[in-house]
């Protein structure tokens, strides 16, 4: 069998392909083949400037192959890995379009209640008031990351929930979910999403809150049994 | 190069006029796209491409219904309300301006693709008819006279026909707000009997009609036909000129999704809304003009690629209109464009860090490829 998967991942020795199962959701990739590169700037830099390793990753990138581009890696100037990451989490079933149009109509609600308040607000207050709906958006976010978390550790047949570090892809992932499934069940039935995510992405951004108040209770929780901290072995 | 050439040369012309109008002395003087003409009358070539105000108390009065909802959001966000000057509806207030009103009404049909600005060029001459002191009889979109209507009366009057009383209501309330004087100034000329014991009688203002149609809605479609007649029949005496305009008038000869009670289809015809306005869009009175707008977006049975007069209206359509005067409207042209994107700007609209640059600016252009409803949609989250 693993014969095969190395003939299937592109003609390499056997020798390169270690003989294990892959997981379905690792990189069934042979590492030989490098990222696609979509930033338009790398590609409009004459060669004189080029640093050495950058020519050497240009030689590179002539012989060996390169991935397919996924259909969420875009060159455009407007993508932000994040939201990307939100809009994912957000999607049900596959309907990327709802989810994505879900994003953006979120983005506009925020961006119309903040401006609307800015034109009100008086001339001393108008610096204070932020209108961009992305620093709220990755703000908000950055309010909700846990610092530390809580796993469980079963020790002589009782678990404890122990203290512990987070990763900064758990920290984010935690956040995400946390702000859509408070705007997915603790909200009224018949309010559209946009609007539940815009208010609670504004409360977010004030450090205010029911999200903010679930992260504060973790930390809560980690404080209170810090006792079994020890039991981490990692 | 080309909007630093329209800077200097523009800026020299609007210099005088900036200076009169009422900004605000802390403000910069407003940018090249913008221009504080106000009156649709004034518009010429020279505003084109550039945005003028409306100021809020008027499109309360000029338009309680009829502009697009997107568009009213943006005058709640923005505190104003902007409409660009473009070549159709400068076309349009020409032929307005020059029209002979002794001879027949012409009719003029606005059409083009999806979200290129129809309804927009129709509010601009709405807004310059309510201004000259014109009698402007507008119907937001015909398609709502011909779908979703929850309750569907046996007209009084004729036997066949059906009566819509929410719709009719909701449109008479409408009318009366933006032509109070109107109503008062306007006679009736026959009796007209509602049932059995409420009458007009003949000498009595419109304003009665109106108020009998919101007062008992059941004869409130009647009440409107009532209003069409006799609006129709005074034009020509000269004491007020009479405008027409309708948007998706293609909703008058398509079918409809509406159900008798035995289940079988309702023809457009036989709704008495849809009977009256199409009495209103022939041309055989005199005194006005009619301008009307084609719309696949709200249309029935209709693919939806289909923009062009002869496909919307359908054989019936077109020979009920014919002869008119079609108006193309197209997407925005760069020097359009480039004034959008400047006003988007300046009302802090794009937020986006990498909007505000020329790589930014381009992708907006080529994502949007000029359409003016795309452009919208694609600047809202950024």
């Amino acid at each position: 069998p693993c014969h095969d998967t190395a003939r299937a991942l592109g003609d390499s020795p056997a020798s390169l392909v270690p003989c294990r199962i892959m997981p379905v959701r690792w990189s069934r990739y042979n590492p030989s083949y490098l990222e696609p590169e979509v930033k338009k700037e790398s590609y409009q830099k004459p060669l004189e400037e080029l640093t050495e390793e950058e020519r050497e990753q240009m030689e590179l990138k002539a012989v060996r192959p390169i991935k397919a581009a996924p259909p969420t890696l875009s060159s455009s100037v407007f993508s932000d890995p994040m939201i990307s990451k939100f809009t994912n989490m957000m999607m049900k079933s596959g309907n990327k379009v709802l989810a994505r149009s879900l994003m953006s109509q979120t983005l506009e609600t925020i961006k119309r209640k903040q401006l609307e308040k800015y034109h009100k607000a008086p001339e001393n207050e108008k610096v204070t008031i932020e209108c961009n709906p992305y620093v709220i958006f990755h703000q908000a976010l950055k309010n909700c990351q846990p610092i530390i978390g809580l796993s469980n550790i079963t020790k002589g047949g009782k678990t404890y929930q122990v203290p512990v570090p987070l990763t900064d892809n758990r920290k984010r992932f935690l956040a995400m979910k946390w702000l859509i499934t408070e705007c997915r069940e603790h909200k009224h039935r018949r309010t559209m999403m946009p609007e539940k995510l815009s208010q609670e992405l504004l409360l977010a951004f004030n450090n205010e809150g029911p999200v903010i108040k679930k992260k504060h209770v973790l930390h809560k929780m980690a404080e209170a049994n810090r006792a079994y901290a020890h039991f981490r072995w990692w | 190069q080309l909007d630093r050439g329209c800077a200097l040369h523009t800026a020299a012309r609007d210099g005088l006029s900036s200076v009169s109008s009422q900004d605000v002395p802390a403000e910069r003087p407003r940018a090249v796209f913008h221009t504080s003409e106000s009156d649709p009358a004034k518009h010429t070539e020279q505003h084109e491409g550039r945005l003028y105000n409306i100021p809020l108390e008027e499109v309360k009065a000029v338009f309680p219904h009829g502009l697009p909802h997107r568009f009213q959001q943006q005058i709640q966000t923005f505190n104003e309300a902007r409409v660009m000057v473009r070549k159709p509806a400068l076309e349009l207030l020409a032929y307005l301006k020059g029209s002979n009103f002794a001879h027949p009404a012409v009719r003029y049909v606005i059409y083009g693709e999806r979200g290129t600005g129809k309804t927009m060029t129709l509010c601009h001459v709405v807004h310059y008819c309510s201004r000259q002191g014109w009698l402007v009889l507008h119907i937001p979109d015909a398609h709502l006279w011909v779908k979703n209507c929850k309750e569907l009366l046996q007209s009084s009057y004729n036997k066949d026909r059906l009566d819509q009383p929410l719709q009719a209501s909701v449109w008479l309330k409408n009318f009366k707000a933006s032509n109070e004087r109107f109503l008062q100034e306007i006679k009736t000329q026959k009796k007209y009997m509602w049932g059995k014991r409420e009458s007009t009688e003949e000498g009595r203002p419109l304003r009665e009609v109106v108020e009998q149609g919101l007062a008992r809605v059941r004869s409130a479609s009647d009440a409107v036909g009532v209003v069409l007649r006799e609006i129709k029949q005074q034009s020509h005496r000269g004491s007020f000129r009479l405008l027409v305009a309708v948007d998706g008038v293609n909703a008058l000869w398509g079918r409809t999704t509406l159900r008798k009670e035995d289940k079988s289809p309702v023809s457009p015809e036989e709704l008495t809304l849809v009977h009256n306005l199409r009495k209103m869009v022939r041309n055989d009175w005199s005194g006005g003009a009619i301008v009307t707008t084609l719309s696949q977006t709200g249309s029935l049975f209709k693919p939806s690629s289909a923009y062009t007069p002869q496909e919307l209206l359908g054989k019936e359509g077109f020979d009920a209109l014919d002869p008119f005067v079609p108006i193309p409207v197209p997407n925005y042209s760069p020097r359009e464009f480039e004034s959008c994107y400047g006003y988007y700007l300046e009302r802090k609209w794009l937020q986006h860090e990498k909007a505000h640059t020329e790589d930014g600016k381009a992708e907006l252009q080529f994502l949007s490829g000029s359409n003016p409803r795309q452009l919208d949609r694609l600047a809202g989250p950024l």
